[in-house]
């Protein structure tokens, strides 16, 4: 443990990193959820046909080479671009973070889509109708009706999702964001103890993982409050 | 910039070279995370603290942490510990790919295990208990009753796990190995061609998922074909 000494600054830098990229992939996720869904949900036949497309294709390909694919290919076309107003540019890049946000947002908001038509089509069709005999907009229909009962039906899911952002973020180590499998992989090469450093990176992973779980378990409780029994 | 179509096409050849590593990367992992995770499930559901412990943690830690943070502990963090080096294991986790397979194997183990629990506590009460009336043994009713309906309970969400591990195998290409996802990024350093390169290798994982999901349907459509209504009443 010694050996960890000098090192824990870093560690809880990179922490705060990893919490800071899984932020915003999760909202960048849940629009690009969002988006997808209400495509899916549409009665436009084009966006339907690309809703289709972006979940086939990014269900189906490794997250690793979609981030991959994104880093790099921005890379190459800003760096071409730059090269046009000076010409002794050797490199642009998006910055690792937000090409890894918008990577991993882009994965999960295909499973988000999946999961928030669902929610969406689980709301009873009666009570659309019932909202509609009264008058309601669709607006109102949305946001008054459909809405409090849609989280409730997504929230299990959504959970998952939330994990599944939080172990893609040590992806992004890979384009070389400085987060804890890139402050892992430093201090290995300084005190030749990977086996410490990469525990102590899961260690990390699995305290964040664990509050996920017991805050999508505690707001599930709170959603289905109302259905539980009286004991 | 401008965009080759032809270079995605002419670099196919050249990246399914690496297909032959990720599908036996697959297989191995499969056969041998299949194993691990019926071994996690029956203690898990043994029902003494001993065994549901240890399996409880297992399943916890594998499936609460990164699979990358899994294979480096297993590829660059084994080989610090003396006992590693001496074990029998060695010449397995002496090499990249053997690492890799360990690393996958534990982590769909972890996985496949709750998915296999939760076909098991799927399959109807009463069916075991009606295998009980019969005077069959515990261990009887388990392979002869239990298993061919949990199984069925389980496929589709096992498909699912096996397409997430087919995902996973790209990661191999960060210690060194040469799958699909290696051979691509070696292509890349060289021609600096990203966009065509990587579109190249999504197309080869796309379309093998796209061949696991289609024989999976038609396995699922198989196993299930007696729950399906209206077929000959």
């Amino acid at each position: 443990m010694a050996a960890l000494s000098g090192w824990w600054d870093d560690f809880f830098f990179g922490t705060v990193m990893v919490l800071k990229v899984f932020a915003a992939s999760l909202v960048l996720a849940v629009i690009f959820g969002l988006l997808g869904a209400s495509a899916k949900l549409s009665r436009n036949r084009a966006a339907q046909v690309l809703a289709k497309a972006y979940t086939v294709v990014f269900r189906g390909t490794p997250e690793l080479v979609v981030l991959l694919l994104f880093y790099f290919g921005t890379a190459v076309v800003l760096t071409r671009i730059a090269q046009i107003y000076d010409p002794q540019i050797k490199f642009v890049d998006v910055p690792p973070f937000w090409a890894g946000a918008i990577a991993i947002g882009l994965i999960v908001g295909a499973y988000m889509t999946e999961t928030f038509r669902g929610a969406f089509m689980g709301v009873a069709h009666g009570q659309v109708e019932a909202a509609h005999a009264l008058g309601l907009t669709k607006g109102q229909t949305f946001f008054y009706v459909r809405m409090p009962q849609m989280w409730r039906l997504a929230l299990p899911n959504f959970g998952n999702h939330m994990l599944s952002i939080m172990k893609d973020t040590a992806l992004i180590s890979i384009v070389g964001l400085e987060e804890i499998v890139f402050v892992g992989q430093m201090a290995t090469a300084v005190t030749h103890k990977p086996f410490l450093m990469f525990m102590t990176v899961a260690l990390i992973y699995l305290a964040i993982t664990t509050v996920i779980t017991i805050l999508t378990w505690w707001l599930e409780r709170y959603a289905n409050s109302h259905l539980e029994r009286v004991r | 910039m401008n965009f080759d179509f032809n270079l995605i096409l002419s670099s196919l050849p050249q990246i399914a070279a690496g297909l032959g590593i990720t599908l036996k990367l697959m297989a191995y992992s499969t056969a041998i995370g299949l194993v691990l995770a019926v071994l996690i499930l029956l203690m898990r559901i043994s029902g003494r603290w001993y065994l549901t412990w240890p399996a409880m943690g297992y399943i916890y830690f594998l499936r609460g942490t990164p699979i990358l943070v899994q294979i480096f502990i297993i590829y660059h963090g084994l080989p610090q510990l003396d006992f590693v080096r001496e074990s029998v294991l060695w010449p397995v986790l002496r090499e990249p790919f053997g690492c890799c397979v360990v690393a996958l194997s534990l982590n769909s183990s972890a996985y496949i295990s709750e998915i296999l629990r939760g076909g098991v506590l799927g399959v109807d009460k009463g069916v075991n208990e009606a295998a009980r009336a019969l005077g069959l043994s515990a261990p009887q009713r388990f392979i002869y009753i239990v298993t061919p309906i949990a199984v069925r309970l389980a496929l589709p969400a096992y498909s699912n796990e096996f397409i997430s591990m087919m995902k996973a195998t790209a990661l191999a290409s960060t210690v060194t190995l040469l799958d699909i996802t290696g051979v691509a990024r070696t292509i890349v350093s060289n021609t600096f061609a990203p966009f065509e390169i990587f579109i190249a290798a999504a197309l080869i994982y796309l379309a093998m998922a796209w061949v696991f999901q289609v024989g999976f349907g038609k396995l699922e459509d198989y196993l299930g074909k007696y729950t399906k209504r209206g077929a000959s009443a």
